[in-house]
């Protein structure tokens, strides 16, 4: 439905800097229209900065970004467009809704400003308000909604005049987590139904997660990898993207005569596919390739021994902390049955579904949330 | 353009050279031909001769210095007299529930709109031989009054309000947040407040209290009216003297001028300083609701403490006006039978001097009001949102009047405008008042703008600007309208302050050419003090009332629904 056309969005080698400090680096992205592509991060990664590169509130110093087929900013060649001329919607962070308009001439916004005639104006705000619920309150002030109204608001004049690209800066980080649940299937819905073009920043990755076709990890100022959703979880390609999207524990293993091992201990580890090389290495253990062996898949033929620590009554079952036996490690796992402080555990897990990393990636280097 | 620059400075840039060019010519160049004439005597004369001179003169001349001591004197006696009126109403207004507390707050509220050369004139007329009081009671307090320690009595009944304002506030939000957990922890009510709530609020009363000093040195009026008579003189009527009177001396003037400005710097200096510390410590938190203590059987007397400095302070000089104006003749005195409008049909009489120095201040008023708003938002946006290196420099530049006081702007704009080889000059037309009134009263709007527009934060800005509007229609549709409150409110009060201004209206005002401040001034001077007091008592109706209406009018057209 989208082929022929040109990508939403390129970008490439893009660079900024502030005096000596290298803030982006070397930044290369495609989105194809019609997708939503996450920039998932903690905070100071740039992922925000990357953003306001996009809207053009920030000028670039090095590489070149175009919309839908068209060069914005180049600063090799001088181009660098305004954000009036990139014809985008954005949602900020804040909302940045006008206190002094109304829901209806903040929606209007963009339309006046590419001078629409009255009636289809109009026509047009009525529908982008009707999209996200919230035509019966067109003409209040701002003030006078609730942060999830004034995010749909925010969402209305984004998409209004049906922009090429539309950017998120971080929407849902102001709202509580039960409404942040629901405004990700919300925009998800209307993502999906408008056709739109998105960049969406977040440091959530559930919400990167369910919202995007491809997540871009970004860390101190560079892609550290892009990739969609499910490879990211399958695969992460380094030690440090599994920390940062917590997908399990990470061990660090030592190989033995005997086999690999987890570093200090006499716990042996199922054999690597393809060995690391040197005699250490970093092993990621995915929380969901864990289960209590008695319930354990036929698949799942390695065992590891583990005591519990601490037990959560959750909705969806009991979260257990447990270390591993013969170890100071500890993993996390949801049981479906459960379990006191003080059991010992049988935890069970394929071994193909360990992740190796070499020991030179350290996730401790850089300290993630 | 920088690299990494947001794109607000593509708009403001152009701001940033008109905010810049009409700075100089308004703030800067009177500041630096006071300097420049301080170290250059004879500069008007195309001479750098004997450079230096004047301010040596100024810190070597006995009969100098005593004026230098005589301004210490009267800054640091109003300071003391200030915080001795203002801390205990203060902190009782702040901490307990006093019966009320509103009726005081706006009667302590009204000195601030009575220009303190009037409240000394008011005095004068109380308290002089043969004076109101006398006639009611057969005592004359004249010995007080024409005294200095009178004369800062008096200058601490106009100023204290200040300190009380800022200093109620301040105790209230720090009793609120930390007093209650100094008495949870064991400390008593008394012990709370001296061990707490005294040593955090000591930075903001130091702040207010140097506010306090300034006022007082910058203060014309009142040591003028009193200070003379008994040869108490301070810098300010000094270089006023050596501008107004013969032998007439501009190098000294200008040399008295550096000498106070620096000082009134050096206030503001360590004002900023404390308050930008204060406010790291005490504003961080969230702001809880407070219960105030009963005053319990301290009722009655904390009431009469209140009633007593208000009505010295507040009542007393309004019905002093209030007398004069009404009096037929001031050797009438206070008989129903000497009652009556005379003074009011005089003032008003069709052609006479009064109206005519009413429509001057007025409409000198408006125009102040207008350029220095428009120039305020100009530069406050500049600062803000701007990016180039003159930007630190713009901002001192548009708060700098904040330390000048107004001799020294009128000493300023003398030394600029009257250089006999200015091929056109305002100098000697209404626009000399329009440009002294500007340059002291810029400050307010200038803050008042930087204030809305930190309010707003960037992204308001930034979202119309991805939205599709150009710089200039972003500012005018969004940044501007947002700012507009706030812009009118301080543009009312430069209206209010600059109508009634006294000390730079007589130096500068073109011959002939008369403001309201300079008719009351001159009608003390001749005699006709009845026809100044009536002419006093409108000022401070119309200069009170039509702002206090209009912002009304705003508050209710602005308020939702």
């Amino acid at each position: 439905m989208t082929q022929g056309l040109p990508p939403a969005l390129s970008v490439r080698a893009l660079g900024l800097s502030y005096g000596a400090t290298r803030i982006l680096d070397g930044i290369d992205l495609t989105l194809p229209a019609g997708e939503v592509l996450a920039l998932l991060g903690p905070s100071g990664s740039g992922k925000t900065t990357l953003l306001r590169l996009l809207a053009g509130l920030l000028r670039p110093d090095a590489g070149r970004i175009e919309i839908a087929g068209k060069a914005v900013a180049d600063p090799g060649r001088g181009l660098f467009a305004p954000p009036e001329r990139r014809g985008l919607g954005m949602v900020f962070q804040d909302y940045a809704l006008w206190p002094h308009l109304s829901v209806a001439r903040n929606v209007a916004f963009p339309l006046e400003m590419q001078r629409c005639p009255t009636a289809e104006r109009r026509a047009r705000v009525t529908r982008a308000l009707e999209r996200v619920g919230l035509a019966a309150l067109a003409e209040r002030r701002p003030s006078e909604l609730s942060g999830g109204q004034q995010q749909r608001v925010a969402i209305a004049r984004a998409i209004v005049a049906e922009p090429p690209l539309v950017l998120f800066d971080e929407p849902l980080s102001n709202l509580d987590r039960e409404l942040r649940e629901t405004m990700v299937d919300e925009i998800a819905a209307l993502v999906a139904d408008l056709k739109l073009s998105a960049v969406y920043v977040t440091h959530d990755h559930a919400e990167a997660l369910a919202l995007a076709d491809r997540i871009a990890v970004m860390r101190d100022g560079g892609i550290a990898q892009l990739a969609a959703p499910a490879t990211l979880i399958d695969a992460p390609a380094s030690a440090g993207i599994a920390a940062f999207l917590r997908l399990g524990t990470l061990l660090p293993a030592s190989r033995t005569e005997a086999g690999w091992t987890i570093t200090g201990s006499r716990v042996a580890l199922p054999d690597p596919p393809n060995a690391p090389a040197g005699a250490a290495a970093r092993v990621l253990l995915p929380e969901r390739a864990l289960a209590p062996a008695a319930t354990a898949s036929p698949d799942a033929r390695a065992r590891l021994a583990a005591r519990v620590l601490r037990v959560q009554v959750r909705a969806s079952g009991f979260a257990l902390t447990l270390r591993l036996a013969g170890t100071e490690h500890e993993v996390a796992l949801l049981s479906p049955r459960p379990a006191a402080p003080g059991d010992d555990l049988e935890l069970a897990f394929a071994p193909e579904a360990l992740r190796w990393f070499p020991a030179t990636d350290d996730p401790t280097d850089h300290p993630l949330p | 353009m920088a690299r990494g620059s947001t794109t607000g400075a593509g708009g403001s840039r152009g701001f940033l050279w008109i905010s810049a060019l009409s700075l100089g010519l308004v703030v800067a160049l009177p500041a630096l031909f006071v300097v420049l004439v301080a170290v250059f005597p004879d500069l008007g004369r195309g001479s750098l001769a004997a450079p230096f001179r004047p301010l040596w003169r100024v810190l070597s001349d006995p009969a100098l210095a005593v004026l230098l001591r005589n301004t210490l004197v009267l800054g640091l006696g109003t300071v003391a007299v200030s915080a001795a009126l203002a801390l205990p109403l203060a902190a009782l207004r702040a901490l307990f529930r006093v019966p009320c507390a509103r009726v005081w707050d706006l009667l302590l509220l009204i000195p601030f709109m009575i220009p303190p050369y009037i409240a000394a004139l008011s005095w004068i007329l109380t308290l002089q031989p043969r004076g109101y009081l006398e006639q009611l009671s057969g005592v004359n307090l004249a010995g007080l009054l024409f005294s200095v320690p009178g004369i800062i009595l008096l200058m601490a009944l106009n100023t204290f309000p200040v300190v009380y304002f800022i200093l109620s506030r301040n105790f209230e939000t720090i009793g609120a947040r930390f007093s209650d957990v100094g008495r949870v922890c064991g400390a008593g009510p008394w012990r709370a407040f001296l061990r707490l709530t005294l040593p955090l609020a000591t930075p903001g009363i130091a702040a207010s209290l140097l506010l306090v000093f300034a006022m007082a040195i910058e203060e014309y009026g009142t040591p003028a009216a009193l200070g003379r008579r008994i040869g108490f003189e301070v810098l300010v009527t000094g270089i006023e003297n050596r501008v107004s009177e013969w032998p007439i001396d501009l190098p000294e003037a200008a040399g008295l001028s550096l000498v106070l400005v620096l000082l009134a710097l050096a206030a503001f200096a360590v004002q900023r300083w404390l308050l930008a510390r204060r406010d790291y410590r005490i504003l961080g938190g969230k702001p809880q609701p407070f219960q105030k203590r009963p005053l319990g059987r301290w009722r009655l007397p904390v009431l009469a403490l209140f009633a007593l400095v208000a009505g010295v302070a507040t009542v007393l000089p309004l019905l002093a006006i209030l007398a004069a104006a009404l009096g037929r003749t001031i050797s009438g005195g206070l008989r129903p039978d000497n009652l009556g409008l005379t003074n009011f049909a005089e003032l008003l009489d069709l052609g006479s001097g009064g109206l005519r120095a009413l429509s001057h201040s007025l409409s000198l008023g408006v125009a102040t009001a207008l350029l220095a708003g428009g120039l305020g938002a100009i530069t406050a946006y500049a600062v803000a949102r701007g990016a180039g290196r003159g930007r630190a420099a713009l901002d001192a530049l548009s708060l700098m009047p904040n330390a000048l006081p107004g001799v020294v702007v009128g000493v300023g704009i003398i030394l600029a405008w009257n250089q006999p080889w200015l091929p056109v000059s305002p100098y000697n037309t209404p626009l000399i008042l329009l440009l002294a009134y500007t340059c002291l009263l810029l400050p307010q709007p200038v803050r008042y703008a930087s204030a809305a527009l930190q309010q707003q934060g960037d992204s308001l800005e930034a979202a119309a600007r991805v939205c599709g509007a150009a710089p200039r229609t972003a500012f005018a549709r969004i940044v501007l309208p947002l700012m507009t409150p706030s812009l009118i409110t301080s543009m009312l009060l430069v209206f209010a302050v600059a109508s009634r201004e006294l000390v730079a209206s007589l130096l500068v005002a073109p011959v002939g050419y008369e403001t309201i401040s300079v008719y009351i001034w001159r009608q003390f001077d001749q005699g006709s003090v009845g026809l100044g007091m009536a002419m006093a008592l409108c000022t401070i109706a119309i200069t009170t009332l039509i702002p206090m209406l209009l912002i009304a009018l705003m508050r209710g057209r602005l308020s939702p629904g």
